[in-house]
């Protein structure tokens, strides 16, 4: 089945044709979100929610660009929308705890070890995952799509509806943003 | 120091050359689907709204105001009501006094 028939057999609303979707791309939208959102529940939360919305919006789905950008572009959104909430959730936590209800550890939970690391690297990956996590969300979408998911700077544009150059610009800020945070943490901790 | 900082800095932006991509569960499909049968349930749908913290919080405060209001409302027509006691205890009062008056003007002799 080539994507043309999967598209038109989704349509249709085609359960077998859906199923054909989701496993050819679960691990690209789950990978995506988990460098995102640093979180492994967080992250199949946020693919079921992608394939869901790819199930009901299928018919809005213009044929522009590949399905797989389109997919992408819903897992940014989707992970971008979830890293918002929980911010605006943590903003409101220091009301839980004078409840004597200390929700921090949950919303903000302590380093993220990619499964994807290799061993000897987990330690300073959780140092820049954490460091990925402060940068501002299209630094952050960038860089993600770019290390995590391997993809270059012209399919990034794509699905962040940029330029090749833009994306690159972006990636400059965000490796410069990163040296900084870097350079200030391990001041800290070689002292 | 600074040397060290850089090499530490390098270090860490290498972590992340040669990793793999992370796969889902192999239940993913199951768990998917599942969810998926779940919200086209009606009431499914139903609970899952109103579960939302601002839906419940609205409609703990929309309720709070319809007891309000009643309350508010019924000791208003319980005032209209000590009012109609007073006034037929008036009439009451003035009728005894009335006939009261009207033996003793006609009893006189």
């Amino acid at each position: 089945m080539n994507e043309r028939e999967l598209i038109d057999l989704l349509k249709k609303k085609d359960r077998t044709a859906f199923k054909t979707i989701v496993q050819t791309w679960q691990n690209m939208v789950y990978n995506t979100a988990l460098g995102l959102l640093q979180n492994t529940e967080d992250a199949e939360d946020t693919a079921q929610d992608v394939f869901m919305q790819v199930y009901d919006s299928i018919a809005t789905f213009k044929e522009e660009s590949k399905l797989s950008t389109w997919i992408y572009r819903i897992t940014v959104s989707k992970s971008l929308d979830l890293i918002r909430k929980k911010k605006r959730k943590k903003r409101f936590a220091f009301v839980q705890s004078l409840y004597g209800k200390n929700d921090e550890l949950a919303i903000d939970p302590p380093d993220f070890f990619h499964p994807g690391v290799k061993m000897e690297n987990k330690e300073n990956s959780a140092v820049l995952f954490k460091a990925v996590k402060r940068l501002p969300p299209n630094q952050q979408t960038a860089f993600v799509l770019n290390k995590t998911e391997g993809l270059s700077y012209n399919e990034i544009g794509e699905i962040m509806n940029l330029s090749g150059s833009a994306v690159d610009a972006l990636l400059q800020r965000a490796k410069k943003n990163l040296q900084t945070s870097l350079h200030e943490y391990y001041e800290q901790t070689l002292k | 120091m600074q040397k060290n900082i850089n090499h530490k800095i390098q270090e860490t932006f290498d972590s992340l050359e040669g990793m793999e991509k992370a796969s889902v569960n192999p239940f993913f499909f199951t768990r998917l689907e599942a969810r998926m049968n779940n919200e086209k349930n009606v009431w499914g749908r139903v609970s899952s709204f109103f579960a939302r913290p601002v839906i419940a919080f609205a409609c703990i405060c929309f309720v709070i105001m319809v007891n309000t209001a009643v309350i508010f409302s019924a000791e208003k027509s319980d005032t209209g009501g000590i009012r109609q006691n007073q006034e037929i205890a008036t009439v009451d009062e003035y009728s005894q006094v009335s006939s009261n008056l009207f033996e003793f003007v006609n009893t006189q002799p």
